[in-house]
Order: structure tokens, then sequence, then C-alpha cells
């Protein structure tokens, strides 16, 4: 009764702080001067044969239609640099994407920038092969829910590099890899998106040497149900991880809306990950989480009834209704963390969210460095072989174990049952 | 847990209070077209840059009168095009034959082209007299597959000319009541084709099929079937017996029952999206005309992914309330995010809406 007053409370004072400060977004205002190729460039697209190259001059192109290339081989796609060939489907009236790739071979894009489509910048679709290079992928002007979902979105696609590259105001993900296999993402930024970079429902990836700051969520590791293959094999190095403290824009029922803002990196209901040699600092609520699918489902809430018009822009949302496929396993397992640097300027929770609020509570006032949910299937026991998380050497932290299952009950920084090794 | 999965959701939700939007992002600013003289890609157009070099037809062009090799054909119930008028065509190489078949479309050999010409007559109730054609759509058969080209025929209505980015244009006509009437006419681009001819990856034909063919032949003066004309004059083989084959009704066929001509008009305006392979196979709407599943025809089945398209009605088809019925809903709308067929169509057909709004009363009185 005391923890329902309490939260009842807590509630209050989070809507009050929420209506009485007006949170200023940031904003992206590149200088444009937009010129009409679109006829000559969508003829490119359209006609480019198996090998060609369609190489796109310097200029800030406006186009009112989705480019697309369908079925086609060794296609590369290029400009003149990020700064130079800006492509940009501010008010389209056609299509959803700015560029739409399906169904290809050995395709390659770089050096160019896409901006403002009124879905995803950058989709590619059931294709082998491809290379994303040097592109940036932007929203324009205040961050804002409007903005379109993801940045650069390969999804069903094998053999996949995406490498310096930037991410700016997806109002889902800024660069976001789905149901994909052998994917490495490197050396790319994402500031000012919900999600900076997320790793969705994939097998064999590498994320390393990444800057990521300033989103909502920096970066996601992902498995979620009911999709067409399920996510395990992640190595996460080398990134430095920072300032992801902005508020949540993203679409009211979408996954990403139930980011907490302020949180460095999520593993989420996902097998074999190593997490090593990474820098996370500056998170309001924690620098990194490894929580089960659980805490995202809306089981029994009528309240998170979903918005329609989610499911037109193909946002993903909550699925409410997991357990019923067999082939997905909600409960992260075999993740090691390990020579990560972890720090924080900030010496106080957010009161923002109930996670800010518990950690007060519960954690001497402590933003932790590392959480784990602690929730796991019937029958399961913490640590058992499947649902084993190890922590190892990441200097001085943070640990909370939060029982989550349990009503906190066992909620503890007690790190010893966690300390092991995994070979991944 | 009950408690906690609470806590995560109003989390969900207050997180969200700071974020309403103001400004609107869905304008389009202003471009100067850019003048740039060296060519994007490698050009290698194979293709026939005119109408003409095909020798479809006989000079004047614009009266579509067909040579030799080419056959006019026509359908028991087309699709709607914004009114625009269809006169179609088969080409077929040499001695080439069409193979019949009793579902699906005809096999055609390899160099088969089926032409389609879009039209609008000035004058609705003198078709024959003036017209305006706009676009001559192919579908050339070669090395077992279909490719599609597009051809936009000049104002002089001399010729027209290979087109591969689409164009809008503006028509006027005068209809059937004596009505002006106005549209703005959009000629697809060549990756749009996929949009209505795709089965899986390919781009297939949707027309020629032996329901849609069983009709009589209109340039026979002995009120000849056609598929009868065809295997006569020899260019389709292993025709079987009349009572064997499929008919599709006329849409418009006033003696026929209400429900054959809807099922009819859905078949051939809807169904090549709305079927279990096809691009709308996750509506779980499926309008073929032998669908005999009435949930997968609509009746009392709640969208799957119809967003804002379903106008906050419950059910696509609600037997004896076409007002509450999305299948309606969406026939009348020209919202380009609500409107079915998505493309294709920008105004409504009025005469096609009152056919399924009769269909949908019907249904309730035969329950």
């Amino acid at each position: 009764m005391k923890k329902f007053i309490f939260v009842i409370c807590a509630l209050l004072v989070i809507l009050v702080l929420c209506m009485s400060f007006e949170k200023e977004m940031p904003e992206y205002n590149p200088e444009r001067n937009y010129v009409d190729l679109e006829d000559e460039i969508l003829e490119a697209f359209i006609l480019a044969k198996d090998s060609a190259t369609i190489q796109l001059p310097e200029g800030h192109f406006l186009f009112s239609q989705s480019l697309s290339i369908d079925g086609k081989k060794h296609i590369t796609v290029k400009g003149m640099g990020m700064d130079k060939t800006i492509l940009s489907f501010k008010g389209q009236t056609n299509g959803a994407e700015g560029i739409l790739v399906t169904n290809c071979s050995n395709f390659t894009i770089e050096d160019l920038t896409i901006e403002d489509a009124a879905g995803d910048n950058l989709k590619i679709s059931e294709s082998k092969n491809v290379i994303i290079r040097n592109i940036r992928s932007a929203w324009t002007g205040k961050v804002s829910t409007q903005n379109g979902a993801y940045g650069i979105y390969p999804v069903l696609t094998e053999n996949l590099v995406i490498e310096d590259c930037v991410a700016i105001g997806a109002s889902d993900a800024g660069i976001y890899v789905g149901q994909s296999q052998n994917v490495i993402i490197r050396n790319n930024k994402a500031f000012y998106n919900v999600a900076g970079i997320e790793s969705e429902n994939s097998i064999g990836v590498e994320i390393y040497k990444n800057d990521i700051y300033q989103n909502t969520g920096g970066l996601l590791i992902f498995n979620l149900p009911k999709l067409t293959l399920y996510g395990k094999g992640v190595k996460a190095h080398d990134n430095k991880v920072y300032d992801n403290n902005l508020e949540n824009f993203g679409v009211k029922g979408s996954i990403v809306s139930g980011v907490p803002k302020g949180t460095g990196v999520i593993i989420m209901a996902t097998q074999d990950v190593d997490f090593y040699n990474n820098t996370v600092q500056d998170h309001v609520t924690s620098n990194l989480s490894v929580v089960s699918y659980l805490v995202f489902a809306a089981e029994d809430d009528p309240e998170a009834a979903i918005d329609q018009s989610i499911q037109d822009r193909g946002i993903r949302a909550v699925e409410a209704n997991f357990e019923s496929d067999i082939e997905y396993n909600a409960y992260p397992g075999n993740v090691f963390i390990r020579e990560n640097a972890f720090e924080n300027k900030f010496s106080f929770p957010t009161l923002s969210n109930e996670y800010g609020w518990l950690m007060i509570f519960k954690n001497k006032m402590v933003i932790p460095d590392v959480v784990y949910d602690g929730i796991l299937p019937d029958g399961a026991i913490i640590q058992d072989e499947n649902h084993k998380i190890c922590i190892g050497d990441n200097g001085d932290f943070n640990f909370v174990f939060m029982d989550a299952a349990n009503d906190f009950e066992a909620f503890s920084n007690n790190l010893s049952p966690f300390i092991c090794s995994l070979d991944l | 847990m009950k408690q906690f999965k609470g806590i995560w959701f109003s989390l969900v939700f207050f997180g969200c209070v700071s974020c309403q939007d103001t400004i609107d992002k869905s304008l389009a600013p202003k471009a100067t077209k850019f003048v740039f003289n060296k060519p994007l890609i490698k050009k290698e157009v194979t293709e026939k840059e005119k109408l003409s070099e095909y020798g479809f037809f006989k000079l004047p062009l614009a009266n579509l009168d067909p040579t030799e090799q080419v056959v006019l054909y026509n359908l028991n119930t087309p699709l709607f095009s914004n009114y625009a008028f269809k006169k179609r065509f088969i080409y077929l190489p040499g001695d080439a034959k069409m193979r019949y078949k009793n579902s699906g479309i005809m096999e055609f050999e390899n160099g088969s082209i089926l032409i389609k010409n879009f039209y609008y007559p000035e004058d609705f109730r003198n078709p024959e007299q003036e017209k305006k054609i706009l676009e001559t759509r192919l579908l050339i058969k070669k090395n077992n597959q279909w490719k599609p080209l597009n051809y936009i025929w000049n104002e002089e209505q001399t010729e027209a000319s290979l087109n591969y980015i689409g164009k809008v244009k503006l028509v006027n006509w005068i209809d059937k009541e004596g009505e002006k009437q106005t549209v703005s006419y959009s000629i697809p681009n060549l990756n749009q084709c996929k949009n209505c001819h795709a089965r899986g990856k390919y781009v297939v034909p949707i027309g020629p099929t032996a329901a849609q063919w069983n009709k009589t032949y209109a340039m026979s003066l002995s009120n000849k079937n056609q598929l009868d004309y065809f295997h006569e004059k020899g260019i389709l083989k292993e025709l079987v017996e009349p009572n064997s084959r499929p008919k599709l009704p006329g849409w418009d066929n006033v003696l026929l029952p209400i429900a054959n001509r809807a099922k009819a008009y859905l078949d051939s305006n809807c169904a090549h999206c709305h079927n279990a392979e096809g691009s709308a196979k996750n509506s779980g709407l499926y309008l073929s005309y032998n669908q005999n599943d009435s949930r997968k025809r609509g009746i009392f089945k709640p969208p799957i992914a119809a967003g804002k398209g379903s106008g906050d009605f419950i059910y696509d088809i609600v037997p004896g309330h076409p007002d509450q019925s999305i299948l309606i809903y969406r026939m009348k709308s020209n919202d380009p995010s609500i409107r079915m067929p998505e493309i294709g169509r920008s105004i409504e057909h009025s005469e096609a809406v009152v056919l399924l709004e009769q269909y949908i009363e019907e249904l309730a009185q035969n329950n």
C-alpha cells in the first residue's frame, strides 16, 4: 500500500514537472538552396542496368517522390561527398521513403546526404552484399515527432557494412539494422535521434568505433517477437556512448517510445552479446541495462492501445501477445560485459521517470552504470546456463540487480553472482 | 510483476508529454530547374524511341487501325482508370500462337506484345468522334519474361515517344450527361508498373484470361465469341468447349444479378493486389471472382493494416450498411492515403459505387 501511494505521488510530481518545463528540442538547420533535377535522376534510377554507377553531381536536389531500385546487381549510387550532394525529399507527395532499394545484390551507396523523407530516408530490403558508406541521413529543423522513422534502414539483408555515416533526427532509430545477417556498423555518428544506433533481430553483428550522443537512448541491441529472424551473436566494442538524455519524441505506441531518456545502452532479450572496451558515460537514467522483453510488453494494459498511424508508417509497436511466439526467447542470455569505462557527470537520478525514482529510493540516489532486470521465465533461476549474464573487469562502477519480477524485493548491488566470463 | 509493468507504462506516456508539435514539416520548398548536361549513367537505350517504329498501326497513327499481325481484344469487366477509354491489341510475331488456359493468363510466345491505348473522346456521347490519346502501354514478352514500356502521345496526335519517368496531364471531356469533366491524369513511371502487374518478383499481364475474353467479339459481324474468333483465326490453340470456359460477368450488364456484377468489378479493380499472392496479401481481403469465403470477401472482416483508411469503421463490409462499410468509404475517397485502388484512380467511379452499394444492401436480404 505504501508503495502504491508512493507511485501515485511520484507520478503527480512527474506530471507537474513535465508540464511546467517546456523542454527545448535541438535543431539542425543546414543552409540549403534547392534545385530540381528530379526527372533526370529519377530516370537514372529507373534505367540503371546491372553494374551501372549512378554518379550524382554537386547540388541540393529536391524530389517530390521516392527514388527506387529493384532487382538489380552491382549498382553503385555515388555523390560528390555528404556536404556536396544533398538529396532532399522535403514535402514529398509520392512514396514514403527517400531512397528505396529492394531485391538487389552487391549494392553500394556512398558520399551523399539524404534528408527529410516522409518515412525512412534510406531503406534497403531483401538485399545481399550491401555497402552504405559516408552517407548522412538527416531531418532538418527542430527535432520532432513528425520526422521520419528510420534514417539508415537495412532490413532482411545479408552481408552488410554501414561505415562513416551520420544519422540525425530520426523519430525512431538513426541507424537501424533489422532481421539481417553478417553486419558491420563502424565509424558512424548518431545524434538527435530517439535511438542512436539499433541492432534488432539480427545475427552476427559487429558494432564498433561509433560515436553515439544526444539521443534519447544511445545503442539498442534488441530482439523482438513475431519477426522472421531472431537476433543473436552481437559484438559491440570501442564505441563512445555519451550524453543520451534527449526527451523521447518517438511516436506513441512505438517500441522506442518506451525507452526512457538518459539511457546509454540497452541489451534486450538477445543471446550471445559481447560488450567490451566501450566508453559509456553521462546518462541520467542508466549507462547500460540488460533487460527482458517483458519490460516493454503491454500485457493487459488498455492504455497501451496502439495508434493506428504507427502501423501505416511501419513502426514497430509493442507486441503484447509475444508468448504465443514459441520461437521467441524474451530473456537475455550469454551476455558478457567487460573492460568498459563507465562514468557519470550527473550525480542525481532523473525525476522524469519511475526508474530514476526507484534509484533514489533503492540505490542511494546513485545512477547505475550496469543494471540487470533479473526477470526470467517460469522455472529458470538466476545465472542458469541459458540466462547467464557475466560481468568482467569494468573498473569502478555501480551495479544494480533489480529483481523486477518480484517487486524489487531482492534489489541488490551485489556483483558476485555475476562475476564470471564467457567465451563468445 | 504487474505493478512493475504499470510503472514502465506510465513512463511511456509521461515521456511524451513534452513532445507536442506545432510546426508543419510537410510543406515542400521551392526549387529552381538545374541544368546538367552530363548524363548521370551510361544510357544504352535499345528500346524503340517512337511508337510508329513498331508498325502496330496504319497511318495516321491516331486511328489505331491495326496492321496484319495485330488483333483487337476486349474484356468483360475492365479496370477503371479515371473514365479513360482503352483500346487493347495483341501483337503476335511470325506465326506465333497463344495457348488457351482455363485459369490465369493465356500462354504467350516470346516476342508477343500486349498493347493498351488510353484515350478520352472529347464528347462521351459520341465516342467515335474526336479523341485524345494520352499513352500507349506495352507489355513485351522477351526471354520468357514480361517487360513494361510506355509511350506518351504528342499534342498533334501524330506520334508517341518512349517515356520512363511518367507525367501528369490535365484532361477535359464532356460526359454522357453533357457535363464538362476534368481530371489530372497521371501517366505512371516504369517502376510503378509493378504496383499492379507484379506476381512475386516478376511482371505479368492481368487482362488476357479466358474469363475476361469470354464474350462477343467487338469486330465480328455475327455475334461470334471472342475466343472462338481467335481460334478460327488460328492464333489461339487448345481452346476448350464453350461450356467448359469460365466467364467473368460484365459489371455494367444490367441483365445480370447485382452480386455477380459487383464481384466481377472487384475482381478486375482490386484482385490484382487483393489475392493470396498479391501485394495486398497481408490485408487478408481477397476479392477474386471465385473467392467464396465471405470473411475473406470482407463481410464482417475487420481491417488489418488500413490505418486511417478505415475511416473509423469496423468492418470492410457491413451487409445492409454500405455507409458503414470501409470498402465503400475507400472507393468514394479521392485522398491518396485513403482511396482504393491506390493508383490509377483520382476521381470517384460513381456508377460502380452505386453498384457496390446495392450489392452490400442485398447481402442483408440474402442472410
